[in-house]
């Protein structure tokens, strides 16, 4: 197992935002975690990339317990993350945001900028502009760009859908899954489910900090409990 | 409306320089900052003096408030411009440069040389000693928490006896001379109205050498704070500027980078205080008022947070534009005040803001434009999300 969280519980003060939560990834694995607004998807990815504080539980990652390893070092250790809201520097070009990326490895670069141009050639379009003048789209693929860009085992996305116009989320979904095949591992938290679903090989359903549900994306798909809270009653395709 | 007619004029001024400047090679480039660094020696004049302040004295004014103003911007900058932490009481590290100076020199007889490394190591420590428990906080939070050290610090010396409690120090020592060399009275000297200056002699009247110090002290800070700016260091504060979340998840241990540039601009600021202190000879804790540690912040921003030209040109203004009012009387601060507001209406971002903030400007993000009611409760932080 790549990753492993194990009974978690995160508290905002006095608010208990996660409940006891286990998830597992594996390597080479698409799992998605769906849910409504507040379930707690956001605060499960900051945990484990070390933003948000354990009250009790485990992370391991890759055989190791980082649980109280300081963010910073989770990148070294591989965990990538485009956060919630891109979080794109927007004083920064998109070169120097990608170059940020890669700010704890050491070494040439030149290479993995390629890479992440020819995976977003709309970025190499735009290499000289400041991140903050780029559109949502270009900013969501630039946050994934940079992100990848720290050579991370396992790839976190916080709701890369949010905001972009349906075309554009096409776009970037099919990317998810060219990075998956070139073999990082992405676990991605949406509430675009029917999208996610599509996508994930396996996923998780969390309602008000509990996981409720999970199964093969694709049995959750045809799952009449979830079809009619996160798919729509309309969704019969 | 005039208002943008000003605006206009002034990004029709400005652009050109910047652009002539960023065309400009390293050899052309050391060159003008040569001449900068000549016409600031030739400054302390009585002809130059007669025209920026008819109503004070000149050659103390250079010294301070304006070097002094200075000095303390560069240092403030590198906290709030390029970390972008917002610190309401960096009043506080000037104290600590200026009781520095006061104790070693006077108490312990130390050499004024010794005292300026000393009281810069004690400064940037107690940066540190301030910053650790502080910097877990952000935004408005860490504001009115270094706000409070300032008046802690303030405080503490006014009820210590070892220091002089509210009567405070004097009787603080000069630095050795250097040299008691003096300009001969022969031209070119004469003509610049240097002919008879001992530039390395301090003594009691003169302000003049005082003021070479304190230019040479400037010169390195900005020396020390550009080559920062352009490092690793430099664009780890510039990603904890922007957004400091992502900068830990790029892998940017941003706590220690924060302790850093508390430390740093601590310790330009003690430079500052040791400077003052040895010039004025005696120093009570009420020169280091709130007022001052928002003084010089709003050097900061009316100048350009972040960027080195803008914030000395805004330490300068503020400095100066009090004395040179002076006629005005009692109706100087209503009128210093009211141009404040019109720069921020006019310039929000500074008169001279580097490219980097006015895009972060724009994006309503970088340092304190990211004041948002966030508080940490470990060393992790509470975000806006779930």
């Amino acid at each position: 197992m790549l990753l492993e969280i194990n009974d978690i519980h995160v508290h905002y003060g006095k608010i208990a935002a996660l409940k006891g939560v286990s998830v597992e990834v594996d390597e080479g694995e698409i799992v998605t975690l769906i849910g409504a607004n507040g379930a707690g998807k956001t605060t499960i990815l900051k945990t484990i990339s070390g933003l948000r504080p354990l009250s009790t539980g485990r992370i391991l990652f890759d055989g190791r317990d980082i649980s109280s390893m300081p963010g910073h070092k989770r990148v070294l250790a591989g965990i990538g993350q485009a956060p919630e809201g891109r979080g794109i520097f927007p004083g920064m070009t998109v070169t120097d945001n990608l170059l940020m990326g890669a700010y704890a490895r050491k070494g040439d670069f030149s290479k993995d900028l390629q890479e992440a141009f020819d995976l977003f050639p709309r970025l190499a379009e735009r290499k000289d502009q400041m991140g903050g003048t780029m559109s949502g789209g270009e900013q969501q693929m630039l946050a994934i760009g940079r992100a990848l860009m720290a050579k991370p085992k396992v790839l976190l996305l916080d709701e890369p859908s949010m905001g972009l116009a349906p075309m554009l989320v096409q776009q970037i979904f099919s990317i998810i899954e060219e990075i998956n095949r070139r073999g990082t591992t992405v676990l991605l938290v949406e509430q675009n489910a029917n999208q996610a679903l599509r996508l994930a090989h396996r996923a998780y359903v969390l309602e008000t900090g509990s996981i409720v549900k999970s199964a093969p994306a694709r049995e959750l798909l045809d799952d009449p409990q979830v079809r009619a809270a996160y798919l729509g009653a309309g969704a019969t395709d | 409306m005039t208002m943008t007619t000003i605006k206009t004029a002034w990004t029709a001024l400005a652009d050109p320089v910047r652009a002539w400047w960023a065309g400009l090679g390293r050899l052309p480039r050391m060159g003008v900052y040569a001449l900068l660094i000549f016409g600031a020696l030739l400054l302390p004049n009585d002809q130059i003096g007669s025209f920026m302040s008819p109503y004070s004295d000149w050659q103390g004014l250079l010294f301070f408030p304006i070097g002094g103003y200075i000095l303390l911007a560069i240092g403030l900058n590198v906290v709030v411009g390029q970390a972008g932490l917002l610190d309401l009481g960096y009043v506080a590290f000037f104290a600590v440069g200026a009781y520095s100076m006061a104790v070693l020199g006077k108490i312990y007889h130390w050499d004024f040389w010794e005292i300026i490394a000393v009281g810069i190591a004690v400064t940037a420590l107690s940066g540190v000693i301030l910053g650790a428990p502080t910097l877990r906080l952000r935004g408005d939070y860490l504001a009115i928490v270094t706000l409070g050290f300032g008046e802690i610090v303030r405080i503490t010396a006014q009820n210590t006896a070892a220091i002089g409690g509210p009567n405070g120090m004097n009787g603080i020592p000069h630095p050795p001379n250097l040299t008691t060399w003096a300009f001969p009275s022969a031209q070119p000297f004469s003509a610049l109205g240097l002919s008879g200056l001992t530039p390395f002699k301090y003594a009691e009247l003169d302000s003049r050498p005082y003021y070479y110090l304190m230019v040479l002290a400037i010169v390195l800070a900005i020396i020390f704070s550009k080559r920062l700016a352009n490092s690793r260091v430099g664009r780890a504060w510039a990603a904890i500027r922007e957004d400091e979340d992502a900068a830990e998840l790029m892998g940017v241990p941003t706590f220690k980078f924060k302790l850093a540039a508390f430390a740093i601009g601590a310790s330009i600021g003690g430079l500052a205080g040791v400077l003052y202190s040895t010039q004025t000879v005696s120093i009570i804790p009420d020169d280091f008022p709130f007022i001052l540690s928002a003084t010089i912040l709003a050097a900061v921003v009316l100048g350009g947070s972040g960027n080195i030209p803008g914030v000395m040109l805004g330490a300068f203004l503020i400095a100066w534009v009090p004395e040179r009012i002076r006629f005005l009387a009692e109706y100087r601060v209503l009128i210093f005040g009211a141009v404040l507001v019109l720069m921020m209406i006019l310039r929000p971002e500074g008169l001279l803001p580097s490219r980097m903030r006015k895009a972060e400007f724009a994006e309503g993000t970088g340092g304190m434009g990211s004041m948002g009611g966030e508080v940490s409760t470990s060393k992790k932080t509470v975000g806006a999300g779930e």
